[in-house]
C-alpha cells in the first residue's frame, strides 16, 4: 500500500507544482486503485485468518472478511462506472446484495453445524476435528 | 470542493480503521473479541460503501451484518466454548502457521506483479482518468436531476428497480435459498432427543 501510494505521489508531483499544496493534492486524489488495494488486503488478512487459527468460530469469522472484500471491490467498480458517465449503473450494488445473502444463508449453516459438532466432539478446535483425516 | 480533500480524508481514516479491525480480527485471543472486531471491520466497510456512494447497500450491511450475522456468532459462541475457553486457555493458532505466511506472502508478491508490474488494467488507464472521490479543482461530475426524495433515495430506488427487473429470477432463488438455510440450520442444530422425539 506505501509503496502504491508513494509512487502515485511520484507520478502525480512532477506534474504539478512543487509545492505542499500539490502533495496534499496528489495524496488526496482517491480513484479505484486505493479501494481495490484495500478490498485486496482485507482479502489478504481474511486467508491468513483461515489458514491459521485454530477457533473454527473465527474461521467463520474469517471468511465473513474474505466476502466483504469482494462487496467492497463490486461498489467501487460500480462507483467507477457511474463517474465514468453510466449514472444509472447499479448491478455491483445487486451483486454485493446477493453476496450479503449467500452470506447470511451461509453462516445460519455453518454454526448449526458448529453446534452440531460440539455436541457430539465438545470442541471447537479444528485440529481435534480430524475423524475424516487419515 | 472542500467536500472532496474531506472525502479522501475519510477514505484513509475508514481504510486504517477497517485494516486495524480485521488484523484484531485475526489475532483475536477469544471468539468474542473476534466478533466484536468483525463488527468494528463491517462497520469500517459500511462507512467505504457510504463514500462511494452505495448507501443502501451500507444500510443493508449494517442491518444484516451487523444486526443479525454478528448476533448470531455471539449467540454460537455463548452456547459453545465460553467456559473452556476461560477454564484451559487455548492455544490460538494452528501448526501451519509457517505454510499459511507462505502462501499469503505468495498472493501479495503475485498481485504485486500482475496487478501493479504488468499492468491488466492499462486499457482502463489509456481512457480519461476518473477519481472516485474527485480531487479538489477538478470539474464536478455530471449532475442527476434533483428529485423530490433527494438523492439518497434516489440510490434506493435505482437499486430496486435494479433488482426487480435485471435480477428478477436471482432475487427468487434467494429468497429459496434463505428457506433451505432456515429449515437445514433448524435440522443441523436440534438435539438427539428431538429427533427421536420427532422422526
Amino acid at each position: 500500500m506505501v509503496t502504491e501510494a508513494m509512487w502515485t505521489v511520484l507520478q502525480q508531483v512532477p506534474n504539478q507544482a512543487r509545492t505542499w499544496q500539490g502533495f496534499i493534492d496528489a495524496l488526496l486524489k482517491k480513484g479505484i486503485n486505493d479501494f481495490i488495494l484495500l478490498s485486496f488486503l482485507l482479502f489478504a488478512i481474511g486467508v491468513a485468518g483461515v489458514l491459521t487459527r485454530r477457533n473454527i468460530l473465527i474461521i467463520f469469522m474469517s471468511i465473513e472478511l474474505i466476502l466483504n472484500a469482494a462487496n467492497l471491490n463490486f461498489i467501487a467498480f460500480t462507483r467507477y462506472w457511474q463517474m465514468s458517465g453510466r449514472l444509472s449503473e447499479h448491478m455491483g450494488h445487486v451483486f454485493t446484495i446477493f453476496i450479503i445473502v449467500v452470506a447470511a444463508a451461509e453462516a445460519v449453516i455453518g454454526l448449526g453445524i458448529v453446534i452440531a459438532l460440539y455436541r457430539n466432539r465438545q470442541t471447537v478446535a479444528i485440529d481435534e476435528i480430524d475423524l475424516l483425516k487419515w | 470542493m472542500e467536500l472532496a480533500g474531506t472525502e479522501a480524508v475519510f477514505f484513509y481514516i475508514l481504510a486504517l480503521f477497517t485494516l486495524v479491525m480485521a488484523i484484531a480480527l485475526v489475532t483475536a485471543p477469544t471468539a468474542v473479541r473476534g466478533a466484536l472486531y468483525l463488527m468494528a471491520t463491517l462497520i469500517g466497510v459500511a462507512g467505504l460503501f457510504l463514500l462511494l456512494h452505495a448507501e443502501f447497500v451500507a444500510g443493508a450491511q449494517i442491518l444484516i451484518y451487523v444486526g443479525g450475522v454478528v448476533v448470531l456468532f455471539i449467540f454460537v459462541i455463548m452456547l459453545v466454548n465460553i467456559r473452556a475457553e476461560i477454564n484451559e486457555p487455548f492455544r490460538t493458532y494452528t501448526r501451519q502457521r509457517r505454510l499459511a505466511a507462505v502462501v499469503v506472502i505468495v498472493m501479495v508478491l503475485g498481485v504485486w506483479y500482475f496487478g501493479i508490474q504488468q499492468d491488466p488494467f492499462h486499457l482502463v488507464r489509456q481512457g480519461p482518468v476518473v477519481a472516485l472521490i474527485p480531487p479538489p479543482g477538478a470539474p464536478p461530475p455530471p449532475v442527476e436531476e434533483p428529485t423530490l426524495g433527494g438523492r439518497i433515495s434516489e440510490d434506493t430506488q435505482e437499486v430496486g428497480s435494479v433488482l426487480y427487473t435485471k435480477a428478477a429470477l436471482p432475487f427468487e432463488i434467494a429468497s429459496v435459498l434463505l428457506l433451505v438455510a432456515i429449515v437445514g440450520s433448524v435440522v443441523l442444530a436440534r438435539t438427539r432427543r428431538q429427533e427421536e422425539t420427532f422422526d
